[in-house]
């Protein structure tokens, strides 16, 4: 056989071009990644820099004109007292209608106080940045603006801020409302879209026949997994809140006072939005399983049902699980299909059950940012925080269960 | 065809079965030779030689046994390797008859022949040329010819049977001769017992080549009957 | 051809495995004898694991694989209408080429079968009784509540086949057993297989013919034809097929000059 390979000198040069193919290639694939990681430091940065920084406030009444003691040291009772009298009987009386006083936290009562009898008035905040940098001028000019006012250097993210209901006041709005309200969210979409998915990806896994309509449906699954959300809101719109209303409203259940415009509808609408990803994650997981754990199953003579029961499905929970709650913290982070289905925007009182009114994270998020007021960017900043927490704790969860129910073959 | 190293280590044995046929072949010719010609420093190199197919057999022997360890022969390969190592263990005895015949001629000394040697070298011719279509047939797995070989030891028998009633012949006329005639007889036995074995020898073909294990001809039987007669 | 005046654990007449409209396997009729070890060879892809696997309906998952012909068991065709695929391999046990014990743990994973079947009986000697009947229990009494997995390859393939004996089946195909063991844990299936022949009928695939010539006494050739269909060349006593067989492709095949 003749060479034709290309010998010393010339293979060495060839070498070397191949080589330098190879550094360019080399070279874009670091380049995107940093791109990403740029974006992604951006990011943190943008939601950092809102949810930290100077604010100057004041008080318009002192503290002391209500109490002789410091305020911090008061108890729960004490400060009860001191709304009690301090607060016009019919201001008192609508609070306690929307929640019993008596039942209110010392955090509840506290921001009462601040916010009704001492009116903490924010003048201006500051981003982290500005704080940081240039701590020295925002002092001289709040001491200038507002010389009555007090600078302190704050998180907008606080345990107050997370256990606090909505507020018209960006001092003291919350998002515990909108954390239940996910929460609740979340929790009917896993209750509807878990079994119903991974019951559907085990009849197409494990049952149907490999013919022309199990195919049109499998292609359908996967397409309605990339369907925009918003399209899952109308869906939800028609479906749960208007044609089901009687029973998506609690109707049927005795409720009275409300529309189909619940957590239930909007949790159903979640499910639906999920489905599809977690059928295909749950399939996945289905055909992760080897065969041989099958066959040895059939072999014994067990039955189709027996092997799934006592090993497909043990041997792919994990899976299924994990497949799941990824799904649920995309739905997690969903604004649009709500605000169709009907999220309340501002709604101070937690969900208690299923046909209750609702809003949730991003909702929340959504309409802080479209407010013109600079401390709601800042609420909002620290709410996509608390989002974010949320959803890495989901994730986490995910990969917690993945590693603890995981069985190796 | 695949197998190709395998299917040469083979035709190397069958090459050395050939060369140490043809070292035993000139061993039966040369040892009648020496005898005719009463050469005893020829029958001496003979016995000297005869370690030489010893040493060849061993050697054939020893490459079967690592064919048989390393390629796993099945089927017409498993009987090959087998029959081949029955086929040179005949050889080396038939180099030992001829071996006996060099002996024969130390031994008898000073002594003269009985008589002038006529059917012995044919027997010895005979054998020989037996063995050598034997061993042809044997590399061509030819089974007609195996089949068709032994028939000529037919031909060995009558003269072995001729001898012997020559030889008795002598003694009876002058028993003073029994021992002369004692080691004719003796050469006469060992050549009637090389083509017995180049029998043993085509019988091993036809088994290579068809899986069948038939006795071609009761040679001993034959033989006896033939004394019987007599 | 073995001939013996008594009953075949399983005899084939014109049994074609069909994948579609191409047939696998054609035109095979042989008569397994009971409580013997028949091998099944020949070169990859002449059907000899479809053959084996329709003994059982294993083809059964496979889609659109169908069958015509017969396979009696007992004198019933395998595959009537009326015959349930799960009340075949319960008589028929299976033994795979990887071993496959279930995750579980050793003692769940020669239970199982038996619970899943009804077993009625004292589950605890089932169990030893089987390990001990595929020559593992030994090595595994003191660890009965370990996961299977903790188990080398040829001791998972043990356990296998003592799952396997528990159901009590009449016979047990074995589809290359061996093929992803150790010499020396081949060795041992190999020995444990002469011990099962007491009381099963083995049918046994293997792709090493040493192996077949080794432990089995009949052997089926078989080959693919010019339509790609697989079939059987020759079926006889091992010792033939290993010495002296008839065919010239099975001379070919186990002398290694074909496959």
């Amino acid at each position: 056989m003749n060479n034709h390979y290309p010998q010393n000198e010339s293979f060495r040069a060839a070498l070397k071009t191949r080589y330098r193919v190879a550094n360019i290639w080399q070279g874009i694939f670091i380049f995107a990644l940093l791109v990403s990681l740029i974006s992604l430091t951006a990011l943190i940065y943008n939601v950092m820099d809102g949810a930290f920084g100077y604010v100057a406030f004041e008080y318009k009444k002192d503290p002391a004109t209500f109490t002789s003691t410091p305020v911090e040291n008061l108890s729960k009772e004490e400060l009860l007292v001191v709304l009690k009298s301090n607060l016009s009987a019919g201001a008192y009386k609508k609070l306690d209608n929307e929640q019993p006083m008596l039942n209110r936290s010392r955090a509840d009562l506290y921001s009462l106080f601040l916010e009704r009898l001492v009116q903490l008035d924010i003048k201006q905040i500051w981003s982290l940045t500005d704080s940081i940098f240039h701590s020295a001028e925002i002092k001289a000019e709040a001491a200038q603006k507002y010389p009555k006012a007090k600078l302190e250097f704050r998180s907008w993210l606080t345990p107050q801020f997370l256990s606090s209901p909505m507020s018209s006041k960006a001092g003291f709005a919350g998002v515990r409302t909108a954390i239940l309200g996910s929460l609740w969210l979340v929790g009917i979409a896993l209750l509807f879209a878990l079994p119903i998915g991974a019951g559907a990806a085990i009849y197409l896994q494990e049952y149907a026949p490999k013919n022309w309509l199990t195919k049109i449906i499998q292609t359908n699954i996967n397409n309605l997994a990339g369907v925009p959300s918003i399209v899952y809101g109308m869906l939800g719109l028609a479906i749960f809140v208007r044609a089901l209303e009687t029973f998506t409203s609690g109707v049927l259940f005795g409720v009275t006072d409300s529309n189909g415009r619940t957590i239930l509808s909007a949790g159903l609408t979640m499910g639906v939005l999920t489905l599809p990803l977690i059928i295909i994650n749950a399939q996945e997981a289905i055909k992760a399983v080897p065969d041989s754990l099958r066959q040895a199953a059939y072999g014994v003579g067990a039955t189709k049902w027996q092997t799934i029961w006592h090993f497909v499905l043990p041997n792919s929970i994990a899976g299924i699980l994990t497949g799941s709650i990824l799904a649920l913290s995309r739905a997690l982070g969903e604004t649009a299909p709500l605000i169709i289905v009907g999220a309340s925007t501002f709604i101070s009182v937690d969900p208690s059950s299923p046909f209750s009114k609702f809003t949730a994270l991003p909702i929340q998020i959504y309409q802080w940012t479209t407010r013109a007021q600079p401390e709601f960017h800042a609420i909002a900043a620290g709410a996509i925080l608390a989002l974010l927490i949320l959803l890495l704790t989901l994730n986490a969860t995910a990969v917690l269960l993945r590693n603890r129910l995981q069985r190796k073959y | 065809m695949i197998r190709k190293t395998f299917e040469h280590e083979i035709q190397q044995v069958k090459d050395d079965v050939l060369l140490l046929g043809s070292m035993v072949e000139h061993a039966i010719i040369g040892s009648v030779e020496a005898l005719k010609k009463r050469d005893i420093k020829a029958s001496e190199k003979l016995i000297a030689d005869d370690r030489e197919v010893n040493k060849k057999r061993f050697e054939i022997e020893n490459q079967l046994m690592i064919l048989i360890a390393t390629q796993q022969p099945m089927a017409h390969d498993l009987r090959l390797l087998a029959s081949t190592m029955e086929i040179i263990s005949e050889l080396e005895r038939m180099g030992d008859y001829a071996k006996g015949i060099a002996n024969i001629n130390i031994r008898m000394g000073e002594e003269t022949l009985l008589k002038p040697l006529i059917d012995i070298p044919r027997m010895a011719q005979i054998g020989a040329d037996m063995l050598h279509r034997a061993l042809t047939a044997f590399v061509n797995e030819d089974v007609e010819a195996a089949k068709s070989i032994p028939v000529e030891d037919d031909e060995v028998d009558a003269l072995y049977n001729q001898i012997y009633r020559e030889l008795m012949l002598f003694v009876i006329q002058d028993p003073k001769t029994i021992e002369r005639a004692n080691w004719l007889l003796w050469v006469a036995h060992n050549l009637e017992r090389v083509a017995d074995r180049v029998t043993n020898i085509c019988e091993r073909t036809v088994f290579i080549a068809t899986g069948e294990m038939v006795e071609i001809k009761n040679s001993d039987e034959e033989f006896w009957k033939g004394q019987k007669n007599s | 051809m073995p001939n013996n005046q008594s009953e075949y654990a399983i005899e084939t007449k014109n049994l074609f495995i069909f994948y579609g409209a191409y047939a696998a396997v054609s035109e095979v009729n042989i008569k397994i004898e009971k409580r013997k070890i028949t091998a099944i060879i020949g070169p990859s892809g002449c059907g000899k694991s479809t053959l084996l696997r329709s003994f059982n309906r294993m083809n059964d998952f496979v889609p659109s694989s169908y069958v015509t012909g017969e396979i009696l068991l007992h004198g019933r065709n395998l595959y009537d209408k009326n015959v349930d695929p799960v009340q075949v391999r319960r008589k028929i046990g299976m033994v795979f080429q990887k071993p496959n014990p279930f995750p579980k743990s050793i003692y769940e994973n020669v239970s199982w079968g038996a619970k899943i079947n009804g077993f009625k009986g004292n589950m605890d000697e089932l169990v030893e009784q089987s390990l001990r009947g595929a020559a593992l229990w030994d090595e595994v009494k003191d660890k009965l509540k370990k996961s299977a997995y903790e188990l080398s390859g040829g001791q998972q393939q043990r356990l296998c086949i003592a799952r396997t004996i528990a159901i009590q089946p009449d016979i047990i195909l074995m589809d290359e057993p061996a093929s992803a063991l150790d010499p020396i844990s081949t060795l041992r299936i190999e020995e444990l297989m002469q011990e099962l022949k007491k009381n099963y009928t083995i049918i046994i695939v293997t792709h090493n013919m040493q192996q077949a010539a080794r432990v089995s006494d009949y052997t089926v050739m078989m080959m693919i034809d010019d339509k790609r269909s697989g079939g059987v060349i020759e079926f006889d006593d091992t010792k033939k097929i290993f010495t002296r067989p008839k065919d010239r492709r099975t001379e070919d095949y186990v002398t290694g000059r074909f496959g």
